[in-house]
């Protein structure tokens, strides 16, 4: 418990460093001025100190920190600088859960990929399936997400469409509750693409993990204990070995559903937290990056406790510190 | 001594292909272990002897490596022997124990968890039969307050510990055989001797043999019955305890016990050995000492065979020299 | 011959431990000793006792948390890194891992050479001809100067270790297990190269090591550590042959005896239990949960290290001195 309290008060102190930082770089950095933005090119200085004023750029740097945070959170109706009247909160309610379908979708394809890929390369080490696996992986790693998810578009929607991937919907994005076969149908290449990358590095690094584990004098002890090679690689070697794949997996989780996912966002159409925040900083957009920032600390941070947890659930030796 | 040996092993052999050709790691080892009989076997590091035990139990996971020779375990060939056959034998007819007590257990699985799956691999038995058969043989082997240490982890055991676990463990299913490899090295000398008396102790009670293979003469000393010298994947010299290390017959053996700095034997120079162990790849005919040995002879550059050069039975050796010098040639170097 | 050239006062090393058991322990705990010049001083323990930790305390590569050092008369124990230099050329280390204690990647002549370089002790041709002289004094060919440490065995990187040690003519060498990782023929060779580079420069030794046949083999006089204390120290030979405190007693009888060989007549001590971690040392004699021959006053009472005959020991009930064996021995 004391634990959970811990985690959840440093997650709210790196939180509100993060929201510091950014408003500072927005409004203190030299040449930079959100009422020039605001009031279009050559606008007059009237003009100037009236978006000021009604901004509420014109108090001291706190007040309006406070401001800031109070309408983001409390009043939640903070909009946006650019698109005048677009309210904040109610447009990352409606990215988030694109993001969160693709990314969620996707780590579980890849978790299936990486693990399966490791377990396989390394039961058939000395045989030609391990390093086909290995070259299937580092393809997989090398292969950028847009210029194969570009290739997979142009396969399934204009090359192939007529033929083979005629069941293959438009690019766009589907609410869950409004049609789930759908949902599922208009993510399923997204997921794949996603799935790839991930997959390809998950299978690499698990398969590094294992085979210095199956050199460890404990599989010894295991094989002369007369355990199966199946037994050994399952509950002896793999245990240990899933410590950095999992947190290699809460950092990839917090930072793709925070945004990181954009270029597999853009290329499918997807209007997720990635395109969003990319939107944003193309604008100078304070509120919404400001918002999007947050969101996408949160979930860094919250991946990382979730991590720690599971850390201490795989390796005992963890749990005393 | 009409029965049948428990473990007869004849002319075992282990090569490694390398880039620069093949080493041979063990170069025709013959021995036997009789029933309830503890066996030392000791050598310098890369002398094979545990090299030869690894092969014997197919734990070489090399690939580059080829075992050849017989070893005849209660009639039955080791060598080649397949996979899930050995694996009946491995951990219950047979168990080992190993020198680093600290990674030679799972580190994510408590003491209790790794005996009962020691059991249960070999025994049809229920988990909790098993559970609280660990807990007797935790108890049996000295752990303190058994039932609850059953239940920690490896990391909260110290060194000695430790082994005692890996040794409640190898015992789980009565092995009519524990091959020891160092199993006291890398503890401190007040728990090596614990860990020496428990198995001095388990192994009056349960009869099994044991091979103990160690570099250390005083840990022969103290629980072998028979000792062979290995030297460069050969044995030099084979015989009872007190045969070897009273009158040891090979000059390599001479040297091993000159070396070793005695207490109450302060301000003596050692006895050395000059030079270095013959490396992988070094001539590997003749007998591999004879670059070191002081009494090198034109002979030398053969192979001598392991055979009786005294009076005393059973007592052999791998050297050149005539049987009624060695005593005075033993002086000589003292 | 008697010049005190090394002296420890009770010194102390603590270290900050962190996580759960958080808290400090003190690895050494009060040690105070004499090395004096052209002597042996054995340290001997088992992992744990602080032996090592307090060899790096002597040589400075550990700050002491409390206590003195004095070297050739002078404190060092304050001196700042600038003023440990001249200090440090005559007060050297050689470490136990042979195979982590030298660069891999320098060349086995810079490594002997780079102290000289470090103190600038003389041009490049005269640094040149030193290393040579050194790895010859040590067993080598000075041909072998251009070659990398992977290319020598155990012992010869033992050996390049010392000659390293030997460079700025140090007086004294503080050797920590120099010969624990080796084999027992290369060990013996180890152990007669230190005792002739002793008689040839009268160099003064600190010899850690957990193994009591070797330490005693090497040393005058030896100290025996346990949980960060000395309890007992006394003349190498009388230390064997008479011990006066049961852990070294213990200890003696622990090591394997060779079949057959002739051993002071000495019941078997086998210790119950482990070493108790340094972090909660039991109260009074740190041995007493240990110990054979504990009574009440060994539970409350610290026993300190009395002077008695010549040996040293901390112990309320010391074993009698035995007279008849001491005097077999010196024979």
């Amino acid at each position: 418990m004391l634990f959970v309290a811990k985690r959840l008060g440093s997650a709210l102190l790196v939180m509100f460093a993060i929201s510091i930082v950014v408003f500072l770089i927005f409004f203190a950095t030299p040449g930079v001025d959100p009422a020039a933005r605001l009031a279009g090119r050559g606008a007059s200085p009237e003009v100037l100190s009236q978006v000021r004023h009604a901004f509420g750029f014109d108090q001291p740097l706190p007040v309006r920190y406070v401001l800031m945070m109070d309408h983001l959170f409390v009043t939640r109706d903070l909009t946006s600088y650019v698109n005048i009247g677009d309210k904040v909160v109610p447009q990352i309610m409606q990215a988030a859960p694109v993001t969160l379908s693709l990314v969620l979708g996707a780590a579980i394809i890849w978790i299936v990929l990486g693990l399966g890929g490791g377990i396989l390369a390394t039961r058939f080490r000395g045989s030609v399936v391990d390093p086909i696996i290995m070259v299937i992986g580092i393809a997989a790693v090398s292969l950028p997400a847009y210029w194969v998810g570009e290739v997979v578009n142009l396969i399934t929607q204009d090359r192939l469409h007529d033929t083979v991937f005629s069941w293959v919907p438009p690019l766009g994005y589907v609410p869950f509750a409004q049609n789930p076969g759908q949902w599922a149908l208009h993510l399923l290449f997204p997921w794949l693409t996603l799935a790839l990358l991930y997959g390809g590095i998950y299978a690499r690094v698990l398969r590094a993990e294992l085979v210095t584990a199956m050199g460890e004098d404990y599989v010894r002890t295991g094989r002369a204990k007369g355990l199966s090679e199946r037994r050994i690689l399952w509950r002896h070697a793999l245990r240990g070995s899933l410590s950095p794949v999992v947190s290699l997996f809460g950092l990839d989780l917090g930072s793709l559903i925070g945004g990181a996912a954009l270029l597999t966002e853009v290329v499918f159409g997807l209007p997720g937290i990635g395109k969003l925040t990319w939107d944003s900083l193309q604008n100078l957009d304070l509120p919404v990056i400001m918002a999007c920032v947050l969101y996408a600390a949160f979930f860094v941070v919250a991946a990382n406790a979730i991590v720690d947890l599971l850390y201490a659930v795989i390796d005992p030796r963890v749990r005393r510190a | 001594m009409t029965a049948a040996p428990l473990l007869e092993v004849d002319d075992l052999r282990v090569a490694f292909r390398t880039r620069d050709g093949v080493v041979n790691a063990v170069n025709g080892l013959s021995f036997t272990v009789g029933r309830g009989e503890v066996l030392g076997i000791v050598g310098e590091s890369g002398s094979g002897k545990s090299m030869a035990m690894y092969s014997m139990m197919g734990l070489l996971d090399n690939p580059n490596a080829t075992v050849a020779g017989s070893a005849l375990f209660e009639g039955t060939e080791l060598i080649g022997m397949p996979l899930p056959k050995l694996n009946r034998l491995r951990g219950s007819s047979i168990a080992m124990i190993f020198q680093d007590p600290m990674t030679a257990l799972t580190p994510v699985y408590t003491v209790g968890w790794q005996i009962v799956e020691q059991i249960r691999t070999h025994e049809k038995v229920s988990s909790q039969a098993a559970w609280k058969r660990a807990v007797e043989l935790l108890d049996e082997v000295g752990i303190p307050d058994a039932a609850r240490r059953a239940k920690a982890y490896p990391h909260e055991f110290s060194g000695g510990m430790r082994q005692r676990v890996m040794i409640a463990m190898s015992l789980a299913c009565h092995p009519s055989l524990l091959i020891a490899d160092e199993p006291t090295t890398a503890l401190d000398v007040t728990t090596q001797r614990q860990i020496l008396e428990l198995i001095r102790d388990l192994q009056a009670k349960y009869g099994s043999s044991v091979i103990m293979i160690t570099h250390d003469m005083g840990v022969i000393s103290e629980i072998a019955d028979r000792v062979i010298v290995m030297y460069a994947g050969r044995a030099v010299e084979l015989g009872g305890k007190s045969q070897v290390v009273r009158s040891p017959r090979h000059p390599y053996t001479w040297g091993l016990l000159g070396a070793i700095p005695r207490p109450g034997q302060r301000g003596r120079r050692l006895a050395t050995i000059p030079g270095l162990p013959p490396g992988p790849h070094d001539d590997q005919t003749g007998c591999p000492f004879r670059s070191r040995c002081r009494f090198a002879m034109d002979e030398c550059s053969e192979m001598p065979p392991l055979r009786a050069t005294g009076d005393a039975a059973g007592h052999l050796d791998a050297c050149w020299l005539p049987g009624d010098t060695r005593e005075s040639l033993r002086e000589e170097i003292a | 011959m008697s010049d005190t050239i090394l002296r420890a006062n009770d010194v102390v090393k603590q270290f900050a431990l962190r996580g759960r058991h958080r808290g400090t322990i003190k690895a050494v705990d009060g040690v105070s000793l004499e090395v004096k010049a052209g002597e042996t001083l054995g340290i001997v323990g088992e992992s744990g006792c602080g032996k090592s930790t307090f060899g790096q305390c002597l040589t400075r590569l550990l700050d002491v948390t409390s206590g003195t050092i004095e070297f050739e008369g002078t404190d060092i124990s304050g001196l700042s890194r600038r003023q440990l230099r001249p200090i440090r050329s005559r007060l050297q280390m050689v470490f136990q891992d042979p195979y982590s204690s030298l660069n891999p990647r320098m060349r086995v002549g810079d490594i002997v050479a780079e102290p000289m370089r470090i103190h600038k002790t003389g041009d490049r041709r005269a640094i040149q001809n030193r290393v040579a002289d050194l790895l010859e004094r040590v067993g080598f060919d000075a041909s072998m100067a251009g070659r990398f440490p992977h290319e020598f065995s155990g012992g010869q990187r033992q050996r390049i270790g010392i000659a390293r040690a030997l460079a700025l003519n140090p007086s004294v060498l503080v050797a920590d297990e120099p010969v624990s990782a080796l084999d027992v023929s290369v060990q013996a060779q180890v152990l007669n190269l230190l005792a002739d580079l002793q008689d040839e420069f009268g160099l003064t030794y600190v010899f850690i090591a957990h193994d009591l046949g070797v330490v005693e083999h090497v040393s005058d006089r030896v100290a025996v550590m346990y949980l960060g204390e000395i309890v007992e120290l006394a003349d190498a030979g009388e230390l064997y042959a008479s011990p006066a405190h049961h852990y070294t007693a213990a200890l003696l009888s622990a090591i394997p005896q060779l079949d057959g060989e002739a051993e002071p007549e000495r019941e078997r001590i086998v210790l119950t239990g482990d070493v108790p971690s340094p972090a909660n040392k039991p109260s009074g004699c740190p041995f007493h949960p240990r110990c054979p021959a504990a009574t009440e006053i060994c539970r409350t009472e610290h026993p300190v290290l009395r002077e008695e005959d010549g040996r040293a020991v901390a112990c309320h009930h010391p074993l009698p001195l035995r007279v008849l064996s001491r005097v077999e021995h010196r024979a």
